[in-house]
């Protein structure tokens, strides 16, 4: 099996699972409050849907980001 | 259950002389139950829906605990008590930090054991004695998660407990763990982060087997969020609603309160009661054209109750389905333009049932520059359930068209408004993250329970105000200010606006409670004196105005006075100023309703 380079989450079709690389940092903590939800590096991550907005499962919560927070969650595809 | 190893030799928290009752806080995630705790343990009943946010204050109850009486603290679930937190969180972590709590009662949601316990790590930091309690274990199992609580305890140290709250299970093991309750071995103990110590405990005591029993649930959930068959869903909820409230409500059940028993049986029979009191005045002042029976009690009992009864039936509905938070996905461009995100939807939403509350509610969103937007547009544009109560009992009478029309010129006032808003104000939005509860079937007694509290709780906040704006408005018209008052806004009465110089009386009506002026505009429009075109426009300035008295010192509690008079002075300037144009076009294209 080869190796891929982590895609952002806003670059995923629906039913894409995988696990969570890192989480791009910024100045507006972003990754805290991802992370307060239990999006960090390592969780399982399932993408249910990606219009209007992106909609997907980490661990045992479902939630619903904008594009831009998309593009920052880093995500290893299995 | 507790593990009496790992709790051996601790000394009982519970059971000690105090010269003040035990402080204990539920405290955990966003919609995981605590409310639902909160009402078992007390017996008080703290709002329950199904949507993370419902509590944003702290709620206090006294409950008996073994022979002695505790204070038992609801707080606003909190994802994070360190870091970047919203103003709801801020509350929680404030409590806790003033010592306004002794012992904490963690509750969490079973299937989410992982972020359960990174909040329970930072409590822990916190270092009072507590006790874990995970919620939904039905729900978990549901999903194939199952979590070895007694392993679980022995690596805190504290009692875990299994509920499932709504049926009451758990709720005799909480009480009797009480006294057990202790400081949880976490992250720092263990010389980690928060996060890493989360993972691997989540990992060594919570087993997921691959299988899903709640296969209805996740295909409705996807059906609703789906804009394909999210957005027809939409169309046929409203639609729904429409008839529930705006046919049922309004137009049979008003029929029945308005004319058949106050016109028919209660106002002749007062009026033939009154003939008894020998003062005029004081008949006038009970029956009269201003009378407390004839115009104050029938327009709070016959006219808008029915209309908030059914609303808040539906409302509760929605709220505990899980419905409301899915709608942001669709809204999020949309309030991305006013300076809010997707998230907005709830305290919009939630407006629609009552804007004071809802105005709380803004604590949610996570920066002062989006409440500041959401506060207003809620005041400008947003109609609560009394006053939906009766735009749809006069329009729904005239057309479908006058109903369309004003909504169309109050929704796009409220995004022009947030469009200019999110420009002219300094700060900024956040980030659109919203976590989706479960999807849920409603149950009939929180449904019930809901719908009563929130009747009741109309009628002690609405009849006092419409009693006292009718004793006012009966003052005014004997010492002639009335009149004056008429005749003074007779240029913008019948000039700007259009409409016939009594409606005046009506705008004085609506400044206390808009739902009030439009009641009165109601009545106008039944006895013939207000067109179709008068209607909208009256009705349109009214539902631009501030919602109510209540309102208003909601805002100037949450923002300060000189922001909520602020807010009032535009307000008011853009319900006028709307009026007229609306007044103005309406004449010019020549439409009629």
């Amino acid at each position: 099996m080869t190796i891929q380079p982590p895609t952002t989450l806003a670059h995923l079709a629906p039913g894409t699972r995988g696990r969570v690389a890192r989480i791009a940092r910024d100045l507006t903590g972003r990754a805290e409050r991802l992370a307060a939800l239990g999006v960090t590096p390592g969780a399982a991550i399932r993408v249910l849907q990606t219009f209007p907005g992106i909609v997907f499962e980490c661990d045992q919560t479902e939630m619903a980001v904008e594009r831009a927070v998309a593009r920052s969650i880093l995500v290893d595809v299995d | 259950m507790a593990s009496g190893a790992a709790l051996a030799g601790r000394t009982p928290t519970v059971h000690r002389l105090r010269a003040h009752p035990l402080k204990i806080a539920l405290v955990g995630n966003p919609n995981v139950g605590k409310s639902v705790f909160f009402g078992r343990l007390t017996g008080r009943y703290a709002t329950v829906s199904n949507y993370p946010g419902t509590t944003v204050t702290i709620t206090r109850g006294r409950a008996l605990i073994g022979a002695e009486v505790c204070e038992v603290i609801d707080t606003p679930g909190v994802n994070a008590l360190e870091g970047v937190l919203s103003e709801d969180e801020r509350i929680t972590r404030q409590l806790l930090a003033d010592g306004g709590a002794e012992l904490v009662v963690q509750v969490a949601d079973a299937r989410n054991l992982r972020r359960a316990l990174m909040l329970t790590s930072q409590l822990a930091d916190v270092g009072l004695p507590m006790i874990l309690v995970l919620n939904m274990v039905d729900e978990a199992h549901a999903r194939g998660i199952s979590v070895d609580a007694e392993g679980l305890s022995e690596h805190l140290g504290i009692p875990v407990i299994e509920a499932v709250a709504p049926e009451g299970r758990g709720i005799a093991q909480l009480r009797e763990s009480l006294p057990l309750a202790s400081r949880p071995r976490a992250a720092s103990l263990a010389g980690a982060g928060h996060i890493d110590w989360a993972d691997s405990s989540a990992a060594r005591f919570r087993t997921i087997r691959a299988m899903s029993l709640g296969r209805i649930q996740e295909s409705l959930g996807r059906a609703v969020r789906e804009p394909l068959t999210g957005l027809p869903i939409l169309a046929l909820v409203l639609y729904l609603t429409y008839l529930f409230v705006g046919v049922f409500g309004a137009q049979t059940l008003v029929g029945m309160l308005e004319h058949d028993l106050f016109n028919g049986y209660i106002n002749p029979a007062a009026t033939a009661a009154a003939a008894y009191i020998p003062s005029a005045l004081v008949r006038d002042f009970l029956v009269g054209e201003y009378g407390l029976v004839t115009m104050g009690l029938t327009y709070a009992i016959a006219i808008v109750l029915p209309v908030v009864t059914t609303f808040f039936m539906v409302f509760g509905f929605l709220e505990d389905s899980g419905y409301i938070p899915r709608l942001a996905i669709f809204s999020d461009r949309l309030f991305r333009s006013m300076g809010l995100n997707g998230k907005a939807v709830l305290p919009m939403v939630l407006g629609l049932g009552c804007d004071t509350m809802a105005t709380m509610t803004t604590r949610i969103l996570a920066t002062p520059k989006e409440r500041l937007i959401a506060i207003t547009l809620l005041a400008l544009g947003v109609p609560c359930s009394a006053q939906l109560a009766t735009i749809m009992g006069i329009l729904g009478g005239i057309s479908v068209w006058a109903l369309l029309t004003l909504f169309t010129v109050v929704l796009s006032q409220m995004v022009l408004v947030g469009f200019l808003a999110a420009r002219a104000l300094p700060g900024d939005r956040s980030d659109f993250i919203l976590e989706l509860p479960p999807i849920r079937l409603p149950r009939f007694t929180n449904l019930a329970t809901k719908t009563a509290l929130r009747v009741r709780w109309y009628l002690g906040e609405a009849l006092p105000l419409f009693l006292a704006g009718t004793a006012l408005l009966f003052m005014l018209d004997r010492v002639g200010a009335l009149g004056a008052l008429t005749r003074a806004a007779r240029p913008l009465v019948t000039g700007a606006l259009g409409l016939p110089a009594d409606a005046a009386g009506v705008f004085v009506m609506g400044f206390l409670r808009r739902d009030y002026g439009a009641a009165g505009l109601f009545k106008m429009a039944q006895t013939g004196s207000l067109t179709g075109v008068q209607s909208v426009v009256a009705l349109t300035v009214m539902t631009l105005f501030v919602p109510c008295v209540a309102n208003l010192l909601m805002i100037i509690r949450e923002r300060g006075l000189r922001t909520g008079l602020a807010i009032l002075a535009a307000v008011t300037v853009i319900a006028l100023g709307t009026g007229a144009a609306l007044n103005m076009a309406l004449a010019a294209l020549h439409v009629r309703f």
